[in-house]
């Protein structure tokens, strides 16, 4: 190193120390303001380890029954057969370990009660499994984001088919009322018998879908407008909104007074429809990320109003809880990281009966995660990892 | 925990209770006693400044009960982990913490440094950490270019060069070799990705050279007889050796391949179980630890076994473990327990993704525990290992593991099930 590089790097290093000094103050004064909000604790040892040597990939949805069951869908294929995978490698290579089937339930204590999925006779198993949700018959619903995967298949809680929503192997056309473009998540609207469709990967669109029949009753892009599928600039945080939904649109959810909030991730904001698909408003989160995007999966709380949206950020690695009428952010919590209450690629999110929260993990995360409700208290606004004992 | 926590085990987990015992029932001595641990979840507390571990390649515990580890900067994918450090940022979350992280025995960051610097030349791909008898740090290297040790104080003061240095290595714009791991080097038919190397401008490996008295080739681990003075280094990615090392001058003073005798640098043939033992050690030799009784504990990684040494080079003993394993073999890293007599030893199985524990003296395998996965106390390829004085064990994950875990010591007791699983508190179990 030359001396002027040497000059150079320690200016730099000054200067890095002067903005993380400028930083860790700001921080300082954040992490001073308490505010009131549902407080949670991860909890460690949930779920028990899997049986049979098994491990789980990327693990790429979340869905939690009436049972408080809760299931998970992830992807075998990312399983490593040199590394992770090794009992499943061609001759096995060690004692450890192979992939568990997609599809995994768990009873409220952790413990794994039932295990499938995978392709079968009479229907096409997505390329890419994206997405899980328990509709109120306990019937599992699941979407795709490979290639071909212009479907969402649905199945009994035990995996046996009832329908297969959506022509597999369709282009990407979010004008279709017979195929979809990539769906991500599903959720429900009980009381209309109404399906939403994140979709998806590959449309722009929120799909509204009969429960029963799986006919495409309506859809809507950004603003509630007509969706197009021309392909939009990278998202610049500085540049106006724009009018379309950037792929992946990854979650559609109705709340129980006929709201519908969008996840437009890459576009890094929430999209706030009626379920007839009038826009009502948006809001911005973290407009400064890119790639990935910062709207990854969102929950509501279980109490009667649905007071809260939490909200799975994938790519600052943290779960925001926001004040649902007012969409303020009103905490935030986990940190990046391999630890009980980090995230590696939080991806997906869920509450329990009894106001617990769950995320699951993709990319190299692959984890699936058990944050215990502790009720209503004053937590500060960036809490950082909820452990015990704080 | 909370109390509803006692639950009748799935059925599946029925089974491997039933496997456990089996393997008991097959245990030479029913009465044989082992340390017990529990994982601590919370060990060590999270890190400052959005910092992110990568894959860990040493860990190391000081006379102060300090745990040193060090990672590799270069073993994130900036897309999905380091978007903190990407121009522009992509992300608040995350940046990697310097190579060599202290942290206190309650898990706080007591120090991080490492890294290219002036005055020395950092490994290309840094592998291991030791603290020697005066508390100062070494780290070796097994990038295809690194021959040599780097010795620094505990604050990061550059010491010393152990080993001749050859041009390249991280200072001269390797900025993070190719290989990932060591155990790419050598596996014919492996097939691995290679680590994380994204093969940036790295130089060429140099060639092997098993009978160098200056430098090494691609030293793992090192470890130290502080008695007599001497470092033994396992020498290591592309050399097939031990080496023992003047602690003071750093001179080489003498070396031996498996079975005691002269290392040789030829074709490896690929570990086959059941095969004829390889009369060389395979790549990497991963370890070679020295105990208070002067014996030197060899890991030879990809044969699947330990070689047990005096520390003048006479073969004692081997011992064979999980032989059936193959890709990057099964005997990663070894710590000695911390009592007077070192009865046990810890084996670090990234394979398997297990720790053995060993009685010393017989190399009998008297339990195991860990599974693989991402949760507590389980193990994605558990690298490096080490024990303080408390007898709590550390250990460190490589690849996509990076994490360093504790398990706290819970005295000693009957061996009732050979395969422990995860070592969780019972009331979480």
């Amino acid at each position: 190193m030359t001396r002027r590089n040497a000059v150079l790097a320690g200016a730099l290093v000054t200067g890095i120390a002067g903005l993380w000094a400028g930083q860790a103050a700001l921080e300082a004064a954040a992490m001073d303001q308490q505010v009131r909000a549902p407080v949670f604790e991860v909890d460690p040892f949930w779920p028990k380890p899997l049986p049979n040597g098994w491990v789980i990939g990327m693990t790429i949805g979340l869905g939690i029954d009436a049972r408080d069951h809760v299931y998970v869908v992830h992807r075998q294929n990312t399983v490593n057969a040199q590394r992770d995978g090794g009992a499943s490698a061609d001759p096995p290579i060690s004692e450890c370990c192979s992939a568990a089937p997609p599809v995994l339930e768990f009873d409220p204590e952790g413990n794994l009660v039932n295990s499938w999925g995978g392709p079968g006779e009479g229907f096409t198993w997505p390329t890419s499994n994206h997405g899980i949700a328990i509709d109120h018959k306990d019937n599992i619903w699941i979407g795709g984001n490979g290639a071909g995967d212009s479907h969402v298949l649905k199945f009994t809680r035990d995996g046996r088919l009832l329908m297969q929503i959506g022509t597999p192997g369709q282009p990407t056309n979010s004008q279709s009322l017979t195929s979809f473009g990539r769906v991500a998540k599903i959720a429900f609207d009980v009381n209309a018998n109404e399906a939403y469709f994140a979709d998806g990967y590959s449309n722009r669109r929120v799909a509204v879908v009969d429960m029963d029949n799986g006919q495409v009753k309506r859809f809507w892009g950004a603003y509630g407008n007509a969706p197009d599928d021309t392909p939009t600039p990278g998202y610049d945080p500085d540049a106006p909104l724009i009018q379309q939904f950037r792929t992946p649109v990854h979650c559609a959810e109705p709340s129980s007074d006929g709201l519908v909030y969008v996840c437009d991730r890459p576009n890094d904001r929430i999209q706030v429809f009626r379920t007839d698909g009038t826009f009502v408003r948006e809001v911005r989160i973290a407009p400064r990320t890119l790639g990935d995007g910062s709207v990854w999966d969102i929950a509501f709380s279980r109490d009667p109003e649905q007071t809260h949206l939490y909200l799975a950020d994938g790519k600052n690695e943290r779960i925001y809880v926001i004040q649902r009428n007012t969409l303020e952010i009103l905490t935030e919590f986990g940190s990046g990281g391999r630890q009980p209450g980090q995230f590696f690629g939080v991806h997906s999110i869920a509450t329990d009966s009894r106001g617990n929260l769950f995320t699951t993990e993709t990319y190299e995360g692959r984890r699936l995660q058990k944050f215990v409700y502790k009720g209503m208290g004053m937590v500060a606004r960036k809490q950082g990892v909820v452990w015990p004992g704080r | 925990m909370g109390s509803g926590r006692k639950h009748v085990p799935a059925a599946g987990l029925g089974l491997l209770v039933a496997a456990g015992i089996a393997v008991a029932a097959l245990s030479p001595d029913d009465q044989a006693q082992a340390p017990n641990f529990e994982v601590d979840p919370f060990w060590p507390k999270p890190l400052p400044g959005n910092w992110l571990l990568g894959s860990v390649m040493g860990v190391a515990v000081d006379a102060r009960d300090h745990v040193f580890v060090v990672h590799r900067m270069d073993s994130f994918n900036a897309r999905t982990e380091t978007g903190a450090t990407s121009d522009p940022p992509i992300a608040e979350c995350c940046a990697s913490a310097p190579a060599v992280l202290e942290f206190d025995p309650e898990g706080n960051l007591a120090g991080s440094w490492g890294g290219p610097g002036q005055g020395y030349t950092w490994p290309a791909e840094n592998h291991g950490i030791a603290v020697d008898p005066q508390g100062n740090i070494w780290i070796g290297g097994s990038g295809g270019t690194d021959t040599h040790l780097l010795k620094f104080a505990r604050d990061g003061r550059f010491i010393a060069e152990v080993g001749r240095v050859a041009s390249g290595g991280a200072a001269a714009g390797a900025g993070g070799g190719a290989g990932g791991d060591t155990a790419t080097a050598g596996r014919a038919g492996r097939g691995g990705r290679g680590g994380r190397g994204r093969g940036r401008g790295a130089a060429p490996a140099l060639p092997a050279a098993s009978t160098s008295t200056d430098a090494f080739g691609g030293a793992t681990r090192v470890s130290f007889d502080a008695g007599a003075g001497e470092a033994f280094v396992a020498d290591g990615a592309r050399n097939r050796r031990v080496a023992v090392v003047d602690i003071n001058t750093g001179a080489i003073k003498r070396f031996w391949g498996a079975y005691g005798e002269r290392p040789q640098d030829g074709d490896q043939t690929a570990y086959a179980p059941g095969g004829t033992p390889a009369r060389q050690f395979g790549n990497p030799v991963a370890c070679a630890q020295v105990s208070s009784d002067g014996m030197v504990y060899v890991c030879d990684r990809s044969n699947d076994r330990i070689q047990v040494f005096r520390t003048d080079g006479t073969f004692v003993t081997e011992k064979a473990i999980l032989p059936r394993t193959l890709g990057d073999g099964s005997v990663w890293d070894i710590a000695l327990s911390r009592d007077p007599q070192q009865r046990f030893l810890y084996v670090a199985d990234g394979m398997n993704m297990k720790v053995h524990i060993l009685d010393r003296q017989s190399l009998d395998v008297l339990a195991t525990f860990g599974t693989g996965g991402r949760q507590p106390g389980q193990f994605s390829a558990v690298h490096s290992i080490a024990v303080d004085s408390n007898g709590n064990v550390y250990t460190g994950e490589a690849f996509e593991g990076k994490r360093v875990q504790r398990f706290n010591y819970r005295g000693m007791g009957p061996v009732t099930q050979a395969n422990r699983g995860v070592l969780w508190p019972d009331t979480a179990r």
